[in-house]
């Protein structure tokens, strides 16, 4: 731990305030978690018991923490990373635990005020705010961070990071297709390779590293038929999906794949057997735009799927969701240079991030967000934008225009970390879920 | 009631049956309610026909006020609670309607009633109530294709005139064309707030102001506010205003000012029932001779 006097940017807070506002928070969103999970439960009576895994893994501060936490005791590094810019199989080759640490905690927004000005993103400033008071677990135990400097938000947030641990900035170029941003980004990753192995004191080999890529193959193998299964008229719920996909996140990535197969097994039969998790003709819904990230920013899928009309999230387009471990590594050879080459090209290459640019004009993100649409049948797109999330805004109408020659009618919902607009909101995607309804009925 | 205890800001309720509705041969009897954040609103219709309307200020709890609003537009028309066979919702208290078979949000509701209202040439609804304004667009048999609301705050909505009328002592229904009353337009209040317009007009009268410049600055700024949300929504005729401030003519002509589209005139609504401030509880209605035909034809 550093001096006050050398932190750039954390203010004093006393050991005994920052505590009581933690269990403060942490008994508030304990409740929030369980109701939530509640909540889930009632919107799909019929759901497989495979799901339950799900839940208890969603809870923090519980079996998953615990299990950190005993690992660490017997000399296990943990890593964390703010964005899915940061590659997984280097940490894990390292036998290191990845886990994502950027927050969805609403309450500690107000300590992040302290610190920055409330234009910035939500996620940042409850992130600088869960680390004030060592709210996440995930963070807390954390030896390291990977910070990828994506947006302004990501950027200053890795700076306040370092005040408090090592923090490890990867810096991904803006203009992905040429030789030379390619190049940069190799370098990148290999000096956070070397500072991985020097945490960790392990040498990632290639039988390390291959065996890491095999892992994160099969865990992207279970995820994408998870995503298949959404193709078909719903069998799991939209909430429960994205929950599923968000716990792969902090979970032992082997044991969420196994579980997630498991779920998928049961999901399949349930498409030969027709038994659906809402009607089949429930609106098909997409989300676009800022992440959605447990706990409390599940106020979008809530409503959405709690709405009258009700309607039925089956695609989103988050880092926090649908496109996380969407992508395979793809190596040719297992030689260190190319199953390297493959990693780097592998978190680089396929992101539809707002935060990159072309010539044009990411028309990665405006594929991959028509491919979506197309094979999930989706109906309409509620583009969702965190105030202070300038790129998500900015591409909004790049994306509008798109989606409105291929006639699917997207609306543009920008929202906060506060539970106060709930009822605004509400009135919105039920205006939005009607209007997508009246297209067949009425 | 002596000068000092006049609430100006009190619009007229109102109960209003139209004449000439047949119940001998009705086959769907349907009601829509409409609960505002500053009224509430109520239309019995028969048969697809508006028969009953009434219109009153919306209280403390929205349960009460569905059901004050409700009694009031069956009172003296020979149909009772359970003679209605479906019963929608809608406006921001939509789920607090008890006697409510389901509801449908104000934006569809307002559509569809502008549908009713002014046949199906319109394509723009811009709704102006107590707290909200929402920018409609909608096709030929009244389906919204696309819309957009104000922000969280309530700055440029009609509550503020509720404000404004109490503080100048002009009442509410005159203040509209109180505020046309200037020899020049002056330039738009820089804060629409609805906190703030008290403080607002108390530095623009001792400033020297008129109480109709006074109006007309801020009507101007709330009309401003307005086109902004027509524009992004992509404004086409024909342009029809519904809500509360439709029959305020400070705002309705300066929309049209701005936007330079003519608005559909007002029907001859204290005959016919077809009143734009009740242009949800209307759609909310048909919405409801909809799915009751639905229901029916399920079972």
């Amino acid at each position: 731990m550093k001096n006050s006097s050398d932190k750039k940017y954390s203010i004093e807070i006393s050991q005994k305030e920052a505590e009581e506002i933690r269990n403060a928070i942490k008994a508030a969103s304990l409740k929030v978690m369980d109701e939530y999970i509640e909540r889930m439960k009632k919107s799909w009576p019929n759901r497989p018991e495979a799901m339950q895994y799900f839940y208890d893994i969603a809870k923090f501060f519980g079996t998953r923490e615990r299990e950190i936490q005993e690992a660490k005791e017997e000399g296990k590094k943990v890593i964390g990373y703010t964005c899915m810019l940061a590659p997984i199989e280097l940490i894990l080759a390292a036998d290191a635990i990845p886990v994502r640490v950027s927050s969805g905690f609403y309450d500690p927004v107000k300590l992040g005020n302290r610190i920055v000005p409330v234009e910035v993103c939500p996620v940042v400033r409850s992130t600088i705010g869960v680390e004030m008071i060592g709210l996440s677990p995930y963070l807390k135990l954390s030896d390291a961070l990977i910070t990828p400097l994506t947006c302004d938000g990501m950027t200053k947030l890795s700076e306040i990071l370092s005040d408090s641990k090592p923090v490890w900035t990867l810096y991904p170029p803006r203009l992905k297709d040429s030789e030379q941003s390619m190049f940069f980004w190799r370098e990148e990753l290999r000096t956070l390779k070397a500072k991985i192995e020097k945490l960790t004191r392990t040498k990632i080999t290639a039988k390390k590293l291959k065996a890491a890529i095999e892992i994160m193959h099969k865990a992207t193998r279970a995820f994408r038929r998870l995503q298949e299964i959404r193709k078909d008229a719903p069998v799991i719920m939209g909430r429960d999906a994205m929950l599923v996909n968000q716990t792969s996140m902090w979970d032992d990535i082997k044991r969420w794949t196994e579980k997630t197969e498991e779920l998928c097994n049961e999901l399949e039969r349930r498409i030969r057997e027709k038994v659906w998790a809402c009607p089949p003709d429930t609106p098909r819904v997409m989300i676009a735009g800022s992440p959605a990230i447990w706990p409390d920013n599940w106020k979008l899928p809530n409503l959405v799927e709690e709405a009258s009309p009700q309607g039925v999230i089956v695609a989103d387009e988050l880092c926090s969701g649908d496109r996380f471990l969407f992508d395979p590594v793809g190596v040719d050879e297992w030689t260190m240079d190319d199953m390297f080459k493959a990693v780097a090209e592998r978190y680089l290459l396929p992101s539809t991030c707002p935060c990159f640019t072309s010539e044009d004009g990411n028309k990665d993100r405006v594929n991959w967000l028509t491919a979506r649409i197309e094979e999930r049948r989706v109906d309409g797109v509620i583009y969702h934008v965190f105030r202070g999330c300038m790129l998500y805004a900015m591409e909004y109408m790049r994306i509008k225009r798109v989606l409105d020659k291929i006639n699917v009618p997207v609306y543009y919902l920008d929202t906060d970390y506060t539970r106060e607009d709930v009822g605004q909101i509400k009135t919105r995607v039920e205006a939005f879920l009607e209007m997508l309804k009246s297209r067949v009925e009425f | 009631m002596s000068e000092d205890n006049f609430e100006y800001w009190r619009w007229r309720e109102y109960h209003l049956i139209v004449p000439n509705v047949r119940l001998e041969k009705a086959k769907v009897i349907t009601a829509g309610i409409d609960i505002g954040s500053v009224s509430s609103k109520a239309a019995i219709m028969v048969d697809g026909k508006i028969y009953s309307i009434s219109v009153m200020r919306t209280g403390s709890s929205s349960p009460d006020s569905a059901k004050k609003v409700l009694e009031n537009a069956l009172e003296g028309t020979g149909i009772k609670l359970r003679d209605i066979n479906y019963i929608v919702g809608t406006g921001y208290g939509r789920v607090n309607v008890p006697m409510a078979n389901s509801t449908v949000t104000e934006i569809a509701c307002h559509a569809k009633g502008a549908n009713y209202i002014w046949g199906p040439t319109v394509r723009t609804i811009l709704d102006v109530g107590g707290q909200d304004i929402k920018a409609i667009r909608c096709d030929e048999r009244g389906k919204v294709l696309s819309f957009l609301m104000n922000d969280k705050c309530a700055a440029g909505t009609g509550r503020g005139m509720e404000v404004l009328a109490d503080l100048l002592k002009i009442p509410i229904e005159e203040m509209g064309a109180a505020s046309l009353k200037v020899d020049e337009e002056p330039d738009p209040v820089s804060c629409t707030c609805v906190a703030f317009a008290r403080t607002e007009a108390i530095s623009l009268l001792r400033r020297g102001w008129s109480k109709e410049k006074v109006l007309a600055s801020y009507m101007r700024a709330m009309a401003i506010r307005m086109c902004n949300l027509l524009e992004r929504v992509g404004c086409e005729k024909d342009l029809v205003i519904t809500g509360g401030q439709s029959k305020n003519i400070g705002i309705v002509s300066r929309v049209e000012e701005i936007t330079g589209f003519k608005t559909l005139p007002p029907p001859n609504w204290r005959e016919n029932g077809r009143d734009p401030m009740a242009a949800g509880a209307i759609g909310a209605a048909l919405f409801a001779k909809a799915l009751f035909e639905k229901t029916a034809n399920k079972a």
